[in-house]
């Protein structure tokens, strides 16, 4: 896909003004579930979007991330009659829009995506995505003080998107990144080819965009996993693990975290029922208890520690890609305060007191 | 097939309480019209007037608090293969511990005036804190789907078993806003969740009815309230309605 083409190159654009937006809205409505940002009490949620004053593109971020779509807290896998022995895989997948969804989300995305179709590519995952049409838009200011999104490398948008819209003012610049965006795009009303004019705006727009993000670490990300491998025992984690309630907020609120559970339900015969995946998370004490009742990582510490590998550098090493992407919902969620960008830098700080404090004398 | 297997006997008893628990089951035999194809119901004074002490499992409501209640307790737990507690009142005491710590004469003076030599009372337990108990179904009152699945884990053979993690799990699932963020104190950071956080869904802080998970962060929570304007006296006191009895046992 040939994207960002100007001058010499083919243009790819569309232009779509605002004022269409709601009749597009109907019409998508009548085909696929539309999901956007939504208020809901001062913050945002991505829900059923029925008409255009339902959805505000400008929210900063939303309380879960998108992958409550791809992966319900709750689903069924498969119904059984265990006296016939017989299973029967419940694969429910219904066309499915998201709107709005940030670079940083983008991301998450792209590493759900590779997460599950490795290994045992998860069918249920897979159905809904394959239905699943992304229609992502451009950061263009910082959402929130936690967001370090500049920093890890997710401020811009990932080819996983089907469209991608750019805010010009009255109008957004769509960018086609698949058959599905161009799909949808084949019905769009009022819709124009980009001209001259409309890419020096988008390059206008795109020129400013890039000083108004901060860079939030210290140091540089790529030097994270090797920051982490020689913090592995720092007394940090101990400190954290005081502060931590373990109530898992942020591994749910987070884009990538993606473990789960899997319990039975059955009916009143005792012999048919179904088989469920919930959300799981690190954080909580029955996660690694083991038979005989033993835990391998019994303290908020370990946990927490376990968490930022996972984000910093696990993940990394099997899938190449960060488990953290920036989006700062972890550190809006954590009533403790426990937030990715201080506890890198402190990491960061305390690497170098190492070298010059004999270790037992920090704080 | 399963009309060849005998129907389980179940019993349900109430003690210190308000007998809401017991409604919520009589309310989930209307919702959950095959639960009565599963059991067979021998006692239950809310809504039938035959008794009979031959049954598997005892679901008991309410809290001891009188020393003639350990007798009767004793014989439950006997007649019952099975005892389960129903309710916050029986898992960790309920509403009736508040008077833990307190002076019990005082107490009854203070409930029952001058014609307080006439009632007998002591200070109020959880029934595990007299017979041993096998399976809890917390909560004030009990949460009508987690009292169907007991008795389905049960009636297969096996004990339930409780999230043991605080109910803003179950809260951030909904998507619910934090309510520290507009002003309110919650206990959900350290109670144990299944409730499927109902009470913040609606805006109204966690009072702890589920009781405390098993590593609960108090000191934390502290500093959660301070920081948001509310002292560690307003905690102590919201933590007293429900939780008095565990944080009196966790204390000692």
């Amino acid at each position: 896909m040939n994207r960002r083409g100007y001058g010499e190159f083919e243009m790819t654009f569309k232009i779509i003004p605002k004022s269409v937006l709601a009749e597009w809205f109907d019409a998508l409505n009548r085909d696929y579930r539309v999901l956007g940002p939504k208020p809901k009490a001062g913050q945002f949620i991505f829900d059923e979007i029925q008409t255009i004053e339902d959805v505000d593109l400008e929210y900063p971020t939303t309380i879960l991330p998108p992958k409550k779509v791809l992966l319900p807290t709750k689903e069924v896998l498969f119904s059984f009659d265990a006296n016939e022995s017989q299973f029967e895989p419940q694969i429910e997948a219904v066309p499915v829009i998201i709107l709005g969804i940030h670079t940083c989300d983008m991301h998450a995305i792209a590493l759900l995506d590779h997460v599950f179709s490795s290994g045992y590519p998860d069918q249920h995952y897979l159905a809904r995505r394959t239905k699943t049409t992304l229609i992502s838009i451009e950061c263009l200011k910082p959402c929130s003080e936690h967001a370090f999104c500049k920093d890890t490398g997710t401020l811009s948008v990932t080819e996983e998107f089907d469209l991608h819209l750019t805010d010009l003012g009255e109008d957004y610049a769509v960018d086609i990144g698949s058959e599905k965006g161009e799909l949808i795009m084949a019905n769009a009303p009022g819709v124009r080819e980009a001209e001259i004019d409309d890419y020096q705006r988008l390059e206008t727009v795109m020129s400013q965009k890039w000083a108004r993000f901060p860079y939030r670490l210290n140091f540089d990300v790529s030097e994270l996993p090797s920051l982490l491998s020689v913090s592995y025992d720092s007394i940090l984690w101990k400190i954290l693990g005081t502060k931590c309630m373990g109530c898992g907020s942020c591994t749910v609120v987070c884009p990538t975290c993606y473990c789960f559970d899997v319990v039975d339900e059955i009916d009143f015969s005792l012999e048919t029922g179904e088989r469920i995946r919930v959300w799981d998370s690190c954080q909580l004490n029955m996660f690694a208890t083991v038979a005989d009742g033993h835990n391998f990582r019994e303290s908020h510490g370990a946990r927490v520690r376990h968490r930022f590998f996972r984000k910093g550098k696990y993940l990394a090493s099997a899938y190449g890609q960060r488990g953290c992407v920036g989006c700062g919902r972890c550190a809006q969620a954590c009533l403790a305060h426990i937030t990715p960008i201080e506890t890198f830098n402190e990491l960061y700080r305390r690497q170098f007191l190492t070298v010059y404090e004999p270790r037992g004398t920090m704080p | 097939m399963a009309s060849t297997i005998p129907k389980a006997r179940i019993a349900f008893f109430d003690f210190t309480c308000c007998e809401g628990c017991q409604l919520a089951v009589a309310d989930a035999l209307q919702t959950h019209l095959d639960l009565l194809e599963a059991v067979e119901i021998v006692n239950f004074r809310e809504v039938m007037s035959e008794k009979s002490d031959d049954y598997m499992i005892a679901f008991v409501e309410g809290s001891c608090t009188r020393m003639s209640d350990e007798a009767r307790l004793k014989v439950i737990r006997e007649n019952a293969q099975i005892l389960v507690a129903l309710g916050a009142c029986a898992h960790i005491g309920g509403v009736n511990a508040i008077r833990t710590g307190l002076d019990i004469a005082g107490v009854r003076r203070y409930v029952y005036g001058e014609k307080a030599m006439f009632f007998e009372t002591d200070s109020a337990r959880p029934i595990d804190a007299v017979v041993p108990v096998d399976a809890y179904i917390p909560g004030c009152p009990i949460d009508l789907d987690e009292f169907v699945r007991t008795v389905k884990a049960l009636l297969l053979g096996r004990i339930p078993i409780l999230h043991d993690y605080p109910v803003c799990v179950e809260c951030k699932m909904k998507e619910n806003v934090c309510l520290y963020t507009i002003d309110k104190t919650c206990l959900g950071p350290i109670t144990r969740a299944g409730c499927g956080a109902i009470c913040p869904t609606f805006g109204v802080g966690c009072e702890g009815c589920r009781g405390l998970i098993s590593n609960p962060n108090i000191r934390s929570l502290k500093e959660v309230f301070s920081e948001n304007g509310f002292d560690e006296k307003t905690l102590m006191e919201k933590m007293k309605i429900f939780l008095s009895y565990q944080t009196m046992e966790s204390e000692s």
